[in-house]
């Protein structure tokens, strides 16, 4: 029985909660990691030797599921596997919305046993629809409800990048360096081997979900790839989608009498399926979070000729060059633009070619930013803006005298704001990594894009704008 | 009919259909092939050559040989019925010599293509996602440089358009030092029914139109190889 969406949306985005087995030998980590939970929480455990420490932490433990005085959404079961097939049917009977199975040591191993009990798993499961997780995962993320799976996750903040995830260790690595970066999960999923709800299932259930607005993946097979493609297929229409895929599947050693079936690697096969159905490749995690965060914080534009703000003559060059092989063009200027920038540019140790080597015309007055941007957002040959901040230069000044900086941010703000066109920045973590890192939070607060290198920078707008590669 | 190539290679446990078997089911499904006929004797191929027209195309077809070039068993452009009857003895004398062991069918017999910027339309089956399709430009860039896409089945007259404009090599397709531009409708017409194909055949495995020259007139596959699935 395939289990329903109301099942589902019970599930992931539950109003109780059960955590069935944790124990003093994991430090109770699940219990630890659920206490920002924005509602009930249970423990369920048996063993009297686990109880009092679970009690100490101040949750409620009870013997069986059905103990519980209330119906549970969502579960959180870390019980050895042989014991996994009786705590499903458990949760059956006690009419939990569903489960996520941490259990390993089933199907992904290869033994029989581990098969067997996976099958036992899924006949209970099934007919009863129950939202299964898992086995073998980590389960859910709703950092807006304080659902967490690790300690170090959010809570309290409700974010809008649903994640789909084969692989718990990627999931929790998203949602960790990416809250570090200002981006938080709507809702997050580490599904494992995911045998009753897969990747398409949670992929349908993030293109509706209201709070998401766009979705990350990280997967290494698909069970059903034709429902994948399928899925994704309807899924990108709607919002956007970046795919990481890790890893080859094994080519299954059949003979292979065609050119066809000898060029067919799985990599081919899988960046062809991405780019077929309107999703976004990447291929580790920080291009994951620099694709994401270009795509949710800078604006879509057709066009791919980018207008560059630099603060030396030798940063214009490499700027170019990254921004180049990306595919932009750097383009000269309207006449118009050179016109009034003749009027106030300092060219002593600076030039507005483009990149606009401004250190010295900004240094000058803070005000000439602002002209710029003016400038740029008016020229007709221009439709991106990208802007070096240099750390190497700035960010101990910035540290010293932060009026400065805030007056950077409120001209990056203001154009922002009254720009069609995307702009984005490149800060270099350079020598000084500390300052560099409190000027790029105190920018993620202000929702003000960031990448640490040039070459990042240009690649995460290419694949946000969704523009080829040259 | 399709069913009856099919079946004919299943009852005799064969996986490989022969050039003349696979053209046959393409020609069935619509897709621009070169006529091919099957000759058992030189006057059988001397007959079918002079209806089909000269200059006409010899190949070797034997369930035993996968590269027909590599035993010696092609011969091109041959212009008259001597040459064909020359030809006959000579690619026979090669296979044997190449070959001793293979048994063979027999020859095919096609007229010469007008020939063309040489392509690649291929279809596998991919483990996950069923079949495949496969675009690339012939001879050493999808040897050599692998210059090729690939789009999962059903496609999309939009998957074609994109599929053809993918390759590094797509600069040659639009006209490069003389040879003229290829009819870029004519292949994705042809990549959209090789896509329905594949839907319709679920017994074809491995499927390569190798090469398919693509002229300003439209395109056409000068050769093609069909492996069957195993069961």
């Amino acid at each position: 029985m395939a289990v329903t969406r109301e099942r589902l949306t019970r599930a992931l985005s539950p109003k109780a909660v059960a955590v069935i087995g944790d124990k003093q030998a994991s430090g109770y980590t699940w219990l630890r990691s659920m206490k920002e939970f924005d509602g009930p929480l249970y423990s369920v455990q048996v063993d009297e030797n686990e109880i009092p420490g679970i009690e100490e932490l101040g949750v409620p433990n009870f013997k069986s599921l059905t103990d519980i005085p209330e119906r549970i959404d969502f579960a959180v079961c870390a019980v050895p596997r042989q014991v996994a097939p009786f705590i499903v049917q458990s949760c059956v009977e006690a009419d939990v919305g569903g489960v996520t199975l941490f259990t390993s040591g089933f199907a992904e191993t290869g033994e029989d046993i581990g098969v067997e009990l996976q099958d036992k798993i899924f006949e209970i499961a099934d007919p009863a629809g129950l939202a299964l997780i898992g086995p073998n995962c980590m389960g859910l993320h709703v950092p807006g409800l304080g659902v967490r799976f690790n300690r170090d996750q959010p809570a309290g903040i409700a974010g809008n990048i649903g994640f789909v995830s084969q692989s718990g260790t990627h999931g929790m690595n998203f949602s960790l360096t990416g809250a570090a970066h200002g981006l938080y999960c709507s809702t997050l999923v580490s599904f494992g081997n995911g045998i009753i709800l897969e990747a398409a299932d949670y992929l349908e259930y993030l293109a509706d979900d209201p709070q998401t607005e766009v979705i990350g993946m990280y997967i290494e097979g698909a069970r059903d790839g034709r429902r994948l493609f399928r899925t994704l297929r309807e899924v990108a229409a709607k919002k956007p989608v970046i795919i990481w895929k890790g890893g080859q599947t094994e080519g299954g050693g059949r003979a292979i009498r065609s050119h066809t079936a000898s060029l067919a690697s799985d990599q081919a096969v899988w960046e062809a399926m991405i780019k077929q159905v309107g999703a976004v490749a990447v291929h580790n995690l920080d291009e994951m979070i620099d694709v994401v965060k270009a795509t949710l914080l800078t604006k879509r534009t057709q066009g791919n000729r980018l207008g560059l703000i630099a603060m030396t003559g030798g940063q214009s060059v490499v700027l170019t060059d990254a921004f180049e092989k990306a595919g932009w063009k750097v383009p000269t200027l309207s006449d118009d633009s050179y016109a009034q920038l003749s009027e106030f540019f300092n060219i002593i140790g600076g030039s507005y070619r483009n990149p606009l080597d401004a250190a010295g015309t900004i240094g000058q007055d803070p005000k000439h930013l602002d002209t710029i941007f003016d400038i740029l957002n008016a020229d007709e040959n221009i439709d991106a803006v990208g802007m070096e901040l240099s750390a190497t230069f700035m960010a101990r000044r910035w540290q010293d005298k932060p009026e400065e900086f805030d007056r950077l941010i409120n001209s990056i703000k203001k154009f922002r704001d009254e720009s069609d066109k995307p702009f984005l920045a490149a800060l270099h973590p350079s020598h000084v990594e500390e300052a560099a890192l409190k000027a790029r939070q105190r920018l993620q607060e202000e929702n003000i894009p960031t990448f640490a290198s040039f070459e990042r920078a240009a690649n995460a707008l290419r694949k946000a704008s969704g523009l080829a590669a040259v | 009919m399709s069913a009856d190539v099919i079946a004919a290679a299943r009852a005799e446990s064969r996986t490989l259909l022969s050039e003349v078997e696979a053209k046959q089911l393409l020609a069935d499904a619509g897709v621009s092939v070169t006529e091919t006929r099957l000759a058992a004797s030189a006057d059988d191929a001397a007959a079918h050559a002079a209806e089909l027209g000269y200059p006409v195309a010899l190949k070797v077809v034997s369930d035993a040989i996968t590269h027909k070039t590599d035993v010696g068993g092609v011969e091109l452009g041959i212009a008259d019925e001597s040459a064909l009857r020359d030809a006959w003895d000579a690619i026979h004398e090669r296979v044997s010599a190449a070959a001793p062991s293979a048994d063979l069918q027999g020859l095919s017999v096609q007229p010469m293509a007008e020939p063309g910027a040489e392509v690649i339309l291929g279809i596998t089956q991919d483990q996950q996602f069923g079949p495949v399709l496969m675009f690339g430009l012939g001879g050493v860039f999808v040897e050599v440089l692998k210059d090729v896409a690939f789009r999962i089945v059903p496609l999309e007259p939009r998957d074609a358009a994109e599929m053809v404009r993918e390759i590094q090599g797509f600069p040659v397709l639009e006209g490069f030092r003389g040879t003229p531009a290829a009819n870029l409708d004519a292949i994705e017409s042809m990549l959209l029914q090789l896509s329905e194909f594949a839907e319709a055949n679920p017994d074809v495995a491995e499927l390569d139109l190798n090469p398919v020259f693509a002229r300003p007139d439209g395109a056409v596959a000068v050769d093609a190889r069909i492996l069957l699935t195993a069961d």
